[in-house]
């Protein structure tokens, strides 16, 4: 059979929710699964009556492998709980929207009564989006007898769901836009609407967010917290150290082989990719690479030479220190106390060891040398290379 | 699907989805597959790096056709010592059983996702634990009758009948529960918040960084659930993957910055291809096979009937920006089969912008500094590795949830670290001509009391050549005076060499080298790569000669330079065949062959297999023979030919050899079964060829050094490194083999890794006994190494070789240097 719908009527219902918050009725969590990716959302929640279900897809919200590697700004957190959405629970106040796909259709009325008070009443959300069956469309379903799903208590015709929309509306103050996804075949739609309907609501009375103190303010905790997840994000003070130290250090030594190798007028012939070509990287050249020569500097301390290279220059050098930092002094502050960072004694800039540590003085060990966690073979290594 | 590597035990075809499909590896649908049909995604529920490849080679039962080891495959030498090592036994209730049921559907349904919603439907039957792939069903309970009727509906309404039938109960030790162990195990895994790459776990949020070099490691295990020895156990071992904080279009716009756009497609690939990526929008690996250099992510593909562009897909269905719309995007051969009946799915394109790159390249490898970084955070002292693995444990053990799913399947884990006793070899003594000498045991090398005592026997060096450029003038003059001083106690004669400053080295060598010439030596003023392999590449083909470079800066320590020169010297003798010392052999008529290949992924991913036979009774002259293979090639079939090493042995020895033993090396994860098939038959035909009579005996040995086994000694209290010639050959051995572990080398830091040898063929009947001292002692002959190594010496050698081919000749080497251990 074609498919009747392209892309798939499930799929349509969620690319039309795309941007929001709580998602009631989360199930298999696919909904939250696609909105984790908009990273604009801050939290995102699932509720759904039946944890077990939630706990056999809850993991694949978990952050990929790849959002620890390069951490932006973007905060994310996803909590998942077990909860009938007859009932409240004051986590769930004041979001900015909810939504509720397929979900009311599973309910009995007096549930659906309860369903409306609860969200409309009592979680308040800046906008709803509610979506069910439209039966009149159901003739347009081949085979069908009854309802689409024998878990349904109803299924309601667009008259049917509009009314209740308007009661939820004078009710609770809210206003209401009727659409949906699911086009009917060419010239029907009018007649029939589409396979489902949703209805978009907002608060009104603008934008006054809800109230925690609020007079009746008896917080119900009836739901139980499955699962949460905080998403790696330059937020949390150690991930921002982190990064920040990596930076520092990776351009730190950036720059000071790049002096070295002006200094000793030498090009470094270890590395055969080497050959400095001055395509793209004439301008940052230029723009600190004059400042390199004077700034850049040797410093003799005891025995050891170091290399200072002034928080000045990596500041214009790197873009990325610059927007983590935000200024000069600021970076100083915050590499002050970093054990990963050595500063020099005023603080104005970073001391690197002069030479690499000699290689050849423990060319003994390098033979005994057991590579395996890096997945490395060992071999005693000739010292011809 | 075939599971074809399943011979012995006809296993039930289990893929379970239900248990795999963990989210996000069920892909929803792949943007950049070119040809997207129906049924496309079941079959990649559950499926990671195509067909479920069994990495433990279960089911290859070669034990059983070894008469002598049947009953025991135990030695005996050697002195007892108290082990532990990494294993965890699993325990079960007692009679626990698994049972599989036989589901049916009336009328029958199609998708498998529909069956399991249907069969779940009925959970307070089935209970929560259970498995179900379409039409095995596996509960840790039995139901009530053997035949079970239950009814469903569709959401459409169709009422279907299923009928579940139960077809066996499995003991916890077959083959289908050892799977099932594992993919518990996985499940549990994720509980515990890690992620997974690859087939391992690993742990993001404590990473170590390494910012010199944008790396972050990450800590975390590998875990397998086998039948061993003794019992059902999981080897868990520490790993660290080695991830790469930068994408790889950073790192293809620094490479561009280095090499300037002419070389740079040419280097772009070389560095690439080969490496795995992680992609910002799922957690599949993939690994770069080709870079599509007339794509950008305005090129489309077609979803649903409809044309779209990378960067729109992204856009919508990730929310991702691609910011450069000019970057080339790469290729990834996915080896996942398609849907049954039609084309198997295009290769994946990769946007270089959203991929992260991960491992270390060839480059970084050969990076003394980068290498050191790395084993300054990854190298573990036994000490060390012991507690963390039983932190790991304990984690297991703390977690309420992965409590709840064991205590669902009727399984719990061993709270300590396996302990056992092994056994310790006896040392052996160095033999160099009339004299002989033993040495300290612990630390495993010789080169003290080999001081000025002369090699074997070593061929007078006198027509040699020394190249430099005349900045290294001085480094040169003092090589080749230490080298006078150095080689008169060895027993080298040596005579003064020609040399020459020519600044065009290969312009000299033509120039110099005749087919008299003995030896080249190059002292090279930087390890420039290109420069070494062109050196090599024309002294191993096309003018055949044995060479010998050095980097200058390693002679311009003066208080190192006699222990360099020494070994210098040592080279030189073994590459111009001299023999440097031997072991005592007790078997007569004996050639041993080593076995390894090398993959080289940068020349049309072609594979080098080489072998190395020896051909005197003490192990100390060798025939060297590499062979190139294309790819779909076996390594075998160029390696029969490299068997007329035995014609070269019958020119040494007037016979031919009584016994072969054959260590094969460089055997991957999963492709045992293709050595016991293929492999043993082939060498077998070669030695048929032979001629009619001739029937030695043969034993073939795989050899494994990447293996998670891990030993601690428990002789001091606190575990340390079990010594050199630590043998263990049961309780962690698996049951269908023959095989043994032995640690033969000794390392200063970290942990020591056993060797695994796992003796597949076996006509010659000798005893396990003889066979590990076997073993043992060609680990100590080794000649670019004054010590005891990881394999026997054959396996090194033919991994050297392989190695120079590969990685800088790229030819076959001439025949002349058969006969000379040139590639050391």
């Amino acid at each position: 059979m074609e498919p009747m719908f392209t892309p798939a009527l499930h799929r349509q219902r969620h690319q039309f929710v795309i941007d929001f918050v709580l998602d009631l009725g989360c199930c298999e969590c696919v909904l939250l699964k696609q909105l984790k990716f908009h990273r604009e959302i801050e939290l995102l929640v699932g509720v759904d009556i039946d944890g077990v279900q939630v706990k056999k897809k809850m993991h694949g919200l978990a952050p990929l492998s790849t959002d620890y590697l390069q951490p932006s700004y973007d905060q994310l957190r996803i909590e998942l709980y077990q909860g009938s959405v007859t009932e409240k629970d004051a986590r769930l106040r004041g979001f900015d929207l909810v939504t509720s796909i397929e979900l009311i259709e599973h309910l009995t009325l007096a549930d659906v009564e309860l369903f409306s008070e609860v969200v409309f009443g009592y979680l308040t959300p800046e906008a709803v989006i509610v979506s069910t069956p439209n039966s009149d469309f159901n003739p347009f379903l081949p085979g069908l007898v009854g309802f689409r799903h024998r878990d349904h208590k109803f299924e309601w015709t667009r008259a049917e769901f509009k009314s209740w929309a308007m009661k939820v509306c004078l009710q609770y103050g809210y206003e209401v836009e009727l659409t949906g996804v699911g086009q009917a075949p060419p010239g029907q739609q009018e007649r029939v609407g589409f396979c489902s309907q949703i209805g978009v609501f907002h608060r009104l009375g603008g934008k006054e967010r809800y109230n925690m103190f609020d007079e009746d303010a008896e917080d119900v905790f009836s739901y139980t917290l499955l699962y949460s997840i905080i998403y790696p994000s330059l937020h949390d003070n150690n991930i921002f150290r982190r990064v920040l130290v990596c930076e520092v250090v990776y351009w730190a030594e950036k720059l000071k082989r790049r002096w070295i190798a002006e200094e000793t007028g030498e090009r470094d012939d270890t590395d055969d990719l080497c050959q400095e070509s001055h395509v793209d990287t004439e301008e940052t050249q230029t723009a600190c690479g004059a400042e390199m020569k004077t700034l850049v500097d040797q410093e003799e301390e005891g025995r050891e030479l170091r290399v200072s290279v002034p928080l000045a220059v990596l500041w214009c050098c790197c873009p990325k220190v610059s927007v983590l930092s935000g200024s000069v002094s600021h970076l100083r502050l915050l590499l002050m106390d970093e054990p990963g960072v050595k500063l020099s004694q005023d603080g104005s800039a970073v001391l690197l060891n002069h030479q690499e540590q000699d290689l050849d003085d423990d060319d003994e060990e390098e033979h005994r040398a057991d590579l395996e966690d890096s997945g490395y073979t060992e071999a005693p290594v000739p010292p011809q290379r | 699907m075939k599971l074809p590597w399943l011979k012995e035990s006809q296993l039930p075809q289990l893929i379970l989805d239900s248990w795999w499909e963990e989210g996000d590896r069920k892909v929803l649908l792949d943007p950049f597959r070119q040809k997207i049909s129906a049924g496309f995604q079941q079959v990649k529920l559950g499926e990671r790096g195509g067909r479920r490849r069994d990495f433990n080679d279960g089911g290859v039962n070669t034990r059983m056709a070894m008469e002598h080891v049947k009953e025991s495959k135990s030695g005996t030498s050697g002195e007892a010592i108290r082990l532990s090592a990494n294993f965890f036994r699993i325990l079960s209730r007692p009679q626990w059983v698994l049972y599989q049921y036989h589901v049916d559907f009336k009328p029958p349904m199609e998708a498998r996702r529909l069956r399991s919603a249907l069969l779940f439907q009925h959970e307070e039957t089935l209970g929560s634990a259970r498995s179900f792939d379409g039409a095995l069903l596996f509960l840790p309970k039995r139901l009530q009758n053997k035949e079970t009727l239950l009814h469903s509906e569709t959401r459409m309404g169709e009422k279907v009948q299923i009928t579940v039938t139960l077809t066996n109960e499995l003991p916890p030790t077959s083959p289908v529960c050892i799977q099932f162990y594992n993919i518990i195990f996985r499940r549990i895994l994720r509980m515990l918040d890690m992620q997974q790459i690859g087939r391992n776990y690993y742990n993001p949020n404590d990473p170590l960084n390494i910012p010199q070099h944008r790396l972050t490691i990450w800590p975390g295990y590998t875990t397998t659930i086998l039948q061993y020895e003794s019992a059902i156990m999981l080897c868990t071992d520490v790993s660290h993957k080695v991830l790469r904080s930068e994408t790889v279009l950073d790192f293809m716009v620094n490479l561009r910055q280095k090499t300037g756009d002419q070389r740079f497609s040419e280097i772009c690939g070389k560095e690439l291809i080969g490496l795995i990526v992680l992609t910002k929008y799922n957690n599949k690996t993939y690994r770069i096979d080709d870079i599509a250099w007339d794509h950008t992510p305005m090129n489309t593909f077609t979803k649903a009937d409809k044309e779209v562009s990378f960067k729109d897909y992204y856009k919508s269905q990730y929310s991702l920006d691609i910011r450069d719309n000019n970057q080339v995007l790469l290729i990834s051969n996915v080896k996942k089969m398609g849907p049954a009946q039609g084309p198997p799915p295009g290769p994946a394109m990769l946007i270089p912008e959203l991929c992260f790159l991960t491992g270390l390249t060839d480059k970084m490898r050969a990076d003394y500094t980068i290498m050191k970084d790395l084993d300054k955070h990854t190298k573990l002292e036994p000490q060390q590795r012991e507690s963390r693995l039983n932190r790991f444990v304990s984690s297991l053990h703390m977690n309420t949830d992965a409590q709840a799913e064991l205590d669902k399947w009727g399984l719990s884990f061993d709270k300590e670290l396996l302990k056992m006793t092994g056994r310790v070899l006896p040392g052996e003594r160095i033999f160099q001509g009339s004299r002989s000498y033993e040495f300290n045991p612990m630390i495993a090398e010789w080169a003290k009391e080999m001081r000025g005592m002369p090699v074997i026997s070593s061929p007078p060096i006198d027509k040699w050549f020394l190249f430099h450029t005349r900045r290294n003038a001085n480094e040169a003059m003092s090589l080749m005076q230490t080298l006078g001083k150095v080689s008169a106690p060895l027993g080298i004669r040596m005579q003064k060499a020609y040399d020459d400053q020519l600044e065009s080295l290969l312009r000299a060598l033509q120039h110099n080298v005749t087919p008299q010439t003995q030896m080249v030596v190059v002292v090279l003023a930087s390890n420039r790569k290109d420069k070494y392999d062109s050196i090599k590449k024309y002294l191993c083909v096309d003018c055949p000669t044995p060479s010998q470079c050095v980097v200058a800066r390693t002679l311009s320590k003066p208080q190192a330079l006699m222990t360099i020169a020494t070994k210098i010297a040592l080279q030189m003798a073994c590459k111009v065949g001299g023999e440097l010392w031997s072991v005592e052999i007790p078997l007569k008529q004996l050639m041993i062959v080593g076995i390894d290949c090398y993959h080289d992924i940068s020349a049309g991913r072609r594979s080098i297999g080489a072998l190395v036979a020896s051909l005197n009774q003490s192990m100390s002259r060798w025939y060297s023979k590499c062979v190139l293979q294309h790819k779909g090639q076996e390594i075998m079939d160029g390696l029969k030919m490299a068997l007329c090493a035995l014609k070269d042995y019958m020119k040494f020895n007037n016979c031919l050899p009584s016994r072969i033993i054959v260590y094969r090396d460089g055997v991957g994860d999963g492709q045992l079964h293709s050595v016991v098939d293929y492999e043993v038959s082939q060498i077998l035909d070669c030695i048929k060829s032979m001629g009619q009579d001739y029937m030695p005996k043969l034993t073939v040995v795989v050899v494994k050094k990447r293996i998670s086994c891990r030993l601690f000694s428990l002789v001091t209290g606190k575990a340390t490194n079990p010594p050199p010639g630590t043998v263990v050959d049961s309780v962690i051995t698996r049951p269908e083999w023959y095989d043994f572990y032995i640690v033969s080398q000794h390392v200063r830091f970290g942990s020591v890794a056993p060797t695994h040898y796992n003796v597949v063929y076996d006509s010659s009947g000798l005893k396990p006994d003889h066979m590990q001292r076997l073993t043992y002692k060609l680990c100590h002959m080794y000649y670019n190494w004054q010590g005891i190594i990881r394999v026997p010496a054959p396996c090194q050698y033919a991994h050297k070789m392989a190695f120079l081919v590969g990685q800088s000749i790229h030819r076959e080497p001439s025949m002349k240097l058969d006969d000379l251990l040139f590639y050391l």
